[in-house]
C-alpha cells in the first residue's frame, strides 16, 4: 500500500477525529442547487488534484516528473469548471489541474489521469503537449495550454471573448467555439499584478464600458502570497470591486458550495448579458509555490499551520458528512482509492516513450496546414503606379474582400485610416467590426489577434510603430509563437501583424518613430518576418502573408518601412520611379524569395528595406562611375534562403552587406555568417549598417544610418583593386569591425 | 461479489484486475453446456431458473442442457442475454478476491448491463430481470440488424484510412431509398453497423469481401441506434429506476465515463443505461481504454462464455500499445509467456483466477 506522505497527516488525523473545518457560509445543498452527488463528484475531483500533486512529489524524488507547481489548496475551481460548458474557452493557472479534471467529466471518454501523468512524466504520447512541457490543456476540454507564469495568458482570453460577438457579426459558425460561448481565464493574486493582467483587465472593461460584447469571466485565485511576497490584505477587491465595466463576484474558494454559486451567477452574467464579470476565489496555497519551495524560510511555523487548517479538502470532507452525503468510512476509502490510482497509473505513464531528437521536439514548431479559405476575387485591379501605402491599402481592401473571416485591428485603423493612411476607408466599406480601431495597449492589440486567430479568424495587426512593440512583444513570444510548440500543433493563433518601422522619415521622428531594432523578432522560432522595400513587393508579401496565416497557421510580422510608404521618386523629384503597379492579388512572395536588380559581378549588394531603395540610388552614381554591381533585396529576414543567396552572390567579386539596423542584433551578421559557412572568402564580405546608437531627432535622423554617399564610397572601395588600397589584407572581423567610414 | 473491493486496505500482493463482460453473440453452440459446468447446483442460478418458470419460459439449466443447441432457439434474445449473463455471473463469482482485486468493472452492449451486476449497481436478481426483459423487447421487435466489418488487417494492426473510409459509407447510405444506416458498435479492430433491411444491404453490397465479412449478426437488431427508440420508450415504462444503486467498484460505460461507488446518482445511471445507451453507439474502445488507462489494471479478464470478446479487445489494445503490443504477433507472443488478457472462457486462463477451490 502507498506509503501517506507528511503532508497528508492532517487529513487522517481529521478523519480520525472529525473534527473538519467549516465554511464561512452554512449553504444548504438545495440553496445553491448542487446534488449530493454532484458534491461527491467534485471532491473526487479535489482528491485527484491534490493525489496528482502528492504523487509527483514522489516522481520527482525518483527523477520520473520534472516539475511540481501544484494545486494544492486551490482545488475549489472544481466547482467553476462545473459551471461552464466544456465549450467555453478556458486559458487556466497553472494552479488549476481541478479545472481540467472536473471538466474532463462532462466529455465521456476522458482519460485525465493518465493525461497528466504523461505531462509530469514529460512523455512524448502527452496528449497535449507531447512532452514539451508540464502544462493544462486538452483539445477536446477546449482548454489551450499556458505556460505563462505572469498572467500573459489575459490578453488572449480577452481577443477570444470578443472573437464570439464577431463572428456572429459575420454570420458565421467557422470558429472554433460555439459564438454563445464564454472566455475563461484565471490566474493568481501575484500575477494580478503583471501589468499584462492590469492590461488585460483594462482592454476588457474599456470594451465593456462602451457596450462591446464581452462574454468574460476572469478568476482571480487569490492564495495571498506571490512565493515570498504577501498580497496585502483586501488589495484585490480593493482594486477590483469598482473597476469600470467589471461585475466583480467573490467567493470563498474553500467551500465548494459557496464557489459553486459564485460561479453559476458569473457564468450567467457573462453569458446573457455580455459582460465581463471578476471572480475573486480566495483560497490557500498548501504545500509552498513548487516543490523546491521551503516555505518555512519566510513563512512563520504558525502561519504554515493556519493554511494547513484551511485545506478546501478539510472542508468539502466535512460538507459531505454534514450533509449526510458520504461518511467518514466512505471518504477514508475514496481517499485511499484515488492515491492508489494515481499511483498505479503513474508507474504505467512514466514507461512511456520520451523525446529524444531535436527533430522530435521542434516538429510542432511550424503548424500543419490547413485548406485556404480565399473566396474569388471578382474587382478589377487599380493599375496606374502608386507608392507603397496605396499599393498596400488596396491590397488590403482586396483581402478583406477575398477572406470574409479576415479582421484587422489597431489603434487608429479605423476612422482615421491608419497613422499613414494606410487602411484608409476600410472600416466604411467594412464596418467597424472588421477593422477595429482599438485601445491603446499593444499588448492587447496582440492578445486581441491571438485570440481571433484561436478562434478561427485571420487578424491583420497593425502596431503604429516598431518601438511601440517591444513593451508588448512577449505577446508574440511568449504567447503566439509558442502554441503550437505547446500544444504538439492542435492550436493555432495564425495572424499578420503589420508594423510602420525603420528609419530615414523626413522631418518627423526621433527614436520612438524612427525605431531600427528588429533583432526582437528575428530569433523567435516559427515566427516569420518580412520586410519591402517597395510597394509591388509590399502587395507580394502581404499577400503571402496572409495566405501563410490562412493557409498555414504561421504567425507572419510584416515590418514596413514608414519613409517609403509615400516616396515617389527614385533619382529626382517627379520621376515617379519608386511608384509601382499593383501587380494583383495573384502576386505572392513566396517565403525565401530574393529580389535582384541588375547583374554586375562586380559587386552585390545584400540589403532590404530602405537599404534597397538607398543601393538603388547608389547603384545609378556607381554605374556612371563603371562599376558593374547587383542588388538583392532579401524581402524576408527569418527563413532567409542561404543556399539561393550565395547562389545569387557567388560569381560576385565583393559582397557588401547594407543594414540599416544596428551592427549588433541585425541581419547583417547572420548573412556574413551563412555565407562565410558557405565557402565565401571573409575578405570579400563586407557589412555597413548602422551605428550602436537610438535615433535622434532633426537634421541628424540619419547621420548614424547607412546612406547613399556611405554606400558609394564603401562600394568605390571594394571594387579598386587591392593591391591600391588596403583590402587585400583584410580579415573578415577587421571588415565586419569597420563600418561607415572605417 | 464486489462488497470487499474498495476497503483501501488492499494487499500489496493482490493484483488489479478490469472486469469487461461480454456482449450478445458469445453463447454458441460449443458453449452449449457452459453454465451447467460453471455453475450447475449453485443456489443463484436455481433462483434464477425460479424466476424463468414463473415467467413462463425454459429455465437456463433446461437451455444449457437437456435442450439441444439450436441457433434458432438459444440465439433468441430473450434466451441468450439470460444464459450470457448467468455464465459471465458464475465466472465473476470465482475470481479469487484473496490474490485479485476488482479496480473497475466494463462491458461490451449487452454486457454492459452485466457490468452493472457486476459492479453492485444492479442486485443479481435486478440485473436477471432487467436482461431478461431487454431480451425479450429486443426479440420482440427486432428492429433492424447489426453487421460486422474489420477495419484491421490480418496482423491487427489498424488501417486508419480504411476506418475511415468505412465510417464515411454511412453517411453516403443513410437516408438514401429508405435506408437507415448508423454506427452501432465501435468494436475494437471491428466497426459493427447497425441499420434496416435496405441499409444493411447496400452496405454489404459495397463492402469488399473479406473472409467471413461482411458479417450479418443472427438475430441481432440494430442495438445502439435510433432503431431502438421504441424500445427506449417500452423499456423506461417496464423498468423503474429504483432497483438501481451506485456502484461499489468503479464502472466505465459505452461513452468511456466513469461512475463511482461514491459520486455515481442511481436516477442517472437508469437513465443512461435505459436511454442514451440503446439510441447511441457503443464505443466499446473506448470503454476499454478508460479502464486501461485510469485504472492500470496488472490484467484484463473477461468472463466467459467463450472467448470471442478477447480478440476484439487485444485489437483495441493493440491500438492503445498497452503492454507494448504492436500486433497480432506481439500480442500472441505476450500471452505465450504471461498472459494479461484472460479469457475466462478458456480453461487455461481461467483457471488462473479463479480460488483454487473453485471447480
Amino acid at each position: 500500500m502507498l506509503e501517506p506522505l507528511p503532508q497528508e497527516q492532517r487529513f487522517f488525523s481529521a478523519l480520525r477525529s472529525g473534527d473538519w473545518p467549516r465554511p464561512e457560509r452554512a449553504w444548504q445543498l438545495d440553496e445553491v442547487e448542487l446534488s449530493p452527488a454532484a458534491l461527491a463528484e467534485l471532491f473526487e475531483t479535489q482528491l485527484m488534484s491534490r493525489h496528482l500533486d502528492l504523487h509527483a512529489r514522489r516522481l520527482q524524488a525518483r527523477g520520473e516528473a520534472f516539475y511540481t507547481i501544484g494545486s494544492a489548496g486551490h482545488e475549489g475551481n472544481a466547482a467553476i469548471a462545473r459551471a461552464f460548458r466544456h465549450t467555453d474557452p478556458a486559458f487556466l493557472h497553472y494552479r488549476d489541474a481541478a479545472f481540467l479534471l472536473q471538466r474532463s467529466r462532462s466529455v465521456p471518454g476522458q482519460t485525465p489521469l493518465w493525461d497528466l501523468l504523461l505531462s509530469f512524466a514529460a512523455s512524448a504520447d502527452d496528449p497535449i503537449s507531447g512532452g514539451r512541457h508540464k502544462v493544462l490543456g486538452s483539445k477536446a476540454l477546449n482548454v489551450p495550454p499556458q505556460t505563462s507564469t505572469i498572467a500573459s495568458h489575459l490578453p488572449k482570453a480577452v481577443g477570444a471573448a470578443y472573437s464570439f460577438g464577431l463572428w456572429r457579426r459575420l454570420g458565421g459558425d467557422g470558429g472554433e467555439w460555439p459564438i454563445d460561448s464564454v472566455a475563461i481565464c484565471s490566474f493568481g493574486d501575484a500575477s494580478f499584478n503583471h501589468s499584462t493582467a492590469q492590461g488585460a483587465l483594462n482592454a476588457a472593461g474599456w470594451a465593456a464600458y462602451q457596450g462591446t460584447p464581452m462574454p468574460l469571466v476572469m478568476v482571480c485565485e487569490d492564495n495571498g502570497i506571490g512565493i515570498s511576497t504577501p498580497t496585502p490584505s483586501g488589495w484585490i477587491e480593493a482594486s477590483m470591486r469598482s473597476r469600470p465595466g467589471f461585475h466583480y463576484l467573490a467567493c470563498d474558494g474553500l467551500d465548494l458550495l459557496d464557489t459553486w454559486r459564485a460561479a453559476r451567477e458569473a457564468e450567467r452574467i457573462a453569458r446573457r448579458r455580455k459582460q465581463p464579470v471578476f471572480l475573486h476565489m480566495r483560497c490557500v496555497r498548501l504545500y509552498g509555490h513548487a516543490g523546491s519551495d521551503a516555505q518555512q524560510a519566510y513563512l512563520s511555523p504558525a502561519r504554515i499551520k493556519a493554511d494547513e487548517a484551511r485545506d478546501p479538502l478539510l472542508v468539502t470532507a466535512g460538507l459531505l458528512q454534514r450533509h449526510g452525503v458520504l461518511d467518514a468510512d466512505a471518504i477514508e476509502r475514496l481517499y485511499r482509492s484515488i492515491a492508489e490510482r494515481v499511483a498505479h497509473v503513474a508507474e504505467q505513464a512514466i514507461r512511456r516513450p520520451k523525446l529524444e531528437t531535436a527533430g522530435q521536439v521542434m516538429a510542432s514548431i511550424v503548424p500543419a496546414a490547413r485548406p485556404g479559405r480565399q473566396r474569388a476575387w471578382q474587382g478589377e485591379v487599380e493599375t496606374p503606379p502608386a507608392p507603397m501605402a496605396k499599393l498596400l491599402n488596396q491590397a488590403l481592401k482586396r483581402l478583406m474582400e477575398s477572406y470574409p473571416h479576415l479582421v484587422m485591428a489597431g489603434e487608429d485603423v479605423g476612422r482615421k485610416g491608419g497613422v499613414y493612411g494606410v487602411t484608409q476607408r476600410l472600416q466604411a466599406q467594412f464596418g467597424p467590426h472588421r477593422v477595429i480601431d482599438t485601445l491603446l495597449d499593444e499588448q492587447s492589440i496582440l492578445g486581441l489577434g491571438i485570440g481571433l486567430g484561436q478562434n478561427g479568424l485571420v487578424p491583420i495587426l497593425e502596431i503604429q510603430f516598431l518601438a511601440y512593440l517591444h513593451n508588448a512583444e512577449d505577446q508574440l513570444r511568449g504567447e503566439a509563437a509558442t502554441l503550437s510548440f505547446f500544444s504538439n500543433g492542435q492550436y493555432t493563433n495564425p495572424m499578420v501583424v503589420r508594423i510602420a518601422g525603420l528609419g530615414y522619415q523626413k522631418g518627423f521622428g526621433g527614436h520612438f518613430h524612427n525605431d531600427n531594432a528588429i533583432a526582437v523578432l528575428r530569433d523567435i522560432p516559427g515566427l516569420l518576418v518580412a520586410c519591402p522595400s517597395n510597394g509591388a513587393d509590399a502587395v507580394g508579401l502581404l499577400q503571402e502573408a496572409v495566405r501563410l496565416a490562412d493557409e498555414e497557421q504561421r504567425v507572419v510580422v510584416v515590418i514596413e518601412p514608414i519613409a517609403l510608404y509615400h516616396t515617389r521618386d527614385l533619382h529626382q523629384e517627379g520621376d515617379q520611379q519608386w511608384c509601382f503597379s499593383d501587380p494583383g492579388p495573384e502576386h505572392r512572395l513566396a517565403l525565401g524569395q530574393l529580389g535582384q536588380w541588375g547583374d554586375g559581378r562586380e559587386l552585390a549588394i545584400v540589403t532590404y528595406g530602405n537599404g534597397v531603395y538607398l543601393s538603388r540610388q547608389a547603384a545609378a552614381k556607381l554605374e556612371e562611375e563603371g562599376v558593374a554591381l547587383r542588388i538583392i533585396d532579401l524581402r524576408w529576414l527569418t527563413a532567409i534562403d542561404h543556399e539561393a543567396l550565395y547562389r545569387q552572390v557567388a560569381e560576385c567579386e565583393q559582397v557588401l552587406v547594407v543594414d540599416e539596423c544596428r551592427r549588433s542584433g541585425s541581419p547583417s551578421e547572420e548573412l556574413i555568417t551563412a555565407l562565410l559557412e558557405r565557402g565565401m572568402p571573409g575578405d570579400r564580405l563586407h557589412r555597413l549598417t548602422a551605428e550602436e546608437s537610438f535615433i535622434p531627432l532633426g537634421r541628424a535622423a540619419t547621420v548614424t544610418l547607412p546612406s547613399v554617399q556611405n554606400i558609394v564610397e564603401r562600394a568605390r572601395w571594394l571594387v579598386t583593386p587591392a593591391e591600391q588600397n588596403e583590402r587585400g589584407v583584410a580579415s573578415v572581423s577587421k571588415v565586419v569591425a569597420g563600418s561607415d567610414g572605417a | 461479489m464486489s462488497q470487499k473491493r474498495n476497503d483501501g486496505q488492499a494487499s500489496p500482493a493482490r493484483e488489479r484486475l478490469l472486469v469487461v463482460c461480454p456482449g450478445r453473440g458469445t453463447y454458441n453452440a460449443t458453449e452449449w453446456g457452459t453454465l451447467s459446468r460453471v455453475a450447475g447446483g449453485s443456489d443463484w442460478l436455481a433462483g434464477f431458473d425460479a424466476m424463468r418458470q414463473q415467467a413462463g419460459m425454459p429455465t437456463l439449466s433446461e437451455l444449457d442442457g437437456q435442450t439441444p443447441f439450436r441457433q434458432s432457439l438459444h440465439g433468441r434474445g430473450e434466451h441468450a442475454s439470460p444464459l450470457i449473463y448467468a455464465c459471465a455471473w458464475a465466472d465473476l463469482l470465482a475470481i479469487d478476491h484473496e490474490r485479485y482485486e476488482v479496480v473497475a468493472v466494463t462491458g461490451n452492449s449487452m454486457g454492459w448491463y452485466i457490468a452493472l451486476a457486476a459492479a453492485g449497481a444492479l442486485a443479481p436478481d435486478e440485473a436477471f430481470h432487467l436482461i431478461g426483459t431487454m431480451g425479450l423487447m429486443m426479440q420482440e421487435t427486432l428492429a433492424g440488424g447489426q453487421v460486422l466489418y474489420p477495419w484491421v488487417d490480418e496482423a491487427w494492426r489498424p488501417d486508419w484510412a480504411l476506418r475511415q473510409e468505412l465510417l464515411a459509407l454511412i453517411g453516403q447510405i443513410h437516408g438514401t431509398q429508405g435506408a437507415e444506416l448508423h454506427l452501432s458498435i465501435d468494436l475494437g479492430g471491428m466497426l459493427v453497423f447497425g441499420g434496416n433491411e435496405a441499409g444493411l444491404a447496400s452496405l454489404s453490397e459495397r463492402l469488399p469481401p473479406r473472409e467471413q465479412f461482411p458479417l450479418r449478426l443472427y438475430q441481432h437488431a440494430a442495438f445502439h441506434t435510433p432503431l431502438q427508440a421504441g424500445v427506449r420508450e417500452a423499456a423506461r415504462r417496464k423498468l423503474s429506476a429504483k432497483p438501481f444503486r451506485a456502484p461499489n467498484v468503479p464502472l466505465v460505460d459505452g461513452r468511456g465515463h466513469i461512475w463511482t461507488p461514491w459520486s455515481t446518482d442511481a436516477e442517472q445511471l437508469w437513465d443512461y443505461t435505459l436511454g442514451e445507451q440503446l439510441v447511441a453507439p457503443y464505443d466499446f474502445t473506448t470503454a476499454l481504454k478508460v479502464g486501461v488507462r485510469e485504472f492500470a489494471p496488472d490484467r484484463i479478464v473477461i468472463p466467459g462464455p467463450g472467448a470471442t470478446l478477447g480478440g476484439a479487445s487485444a485489437q483495441a489494445l493493440i491500438q492503445l500499445g498497452w503492454r507494448g503490443w504492436q500486433d497480432k504477433a506481439s500480442f500472441q507472443a505476450d500471452q505465450q509467456q504471461e498472459p494479461s488478457l484472460l479469457c475466462m472462457g478458456i480453461e487455461a486462463q481461467r483457471s488462473r483466477v479463479v480460488r483454487q477451490t473453485a471447480g
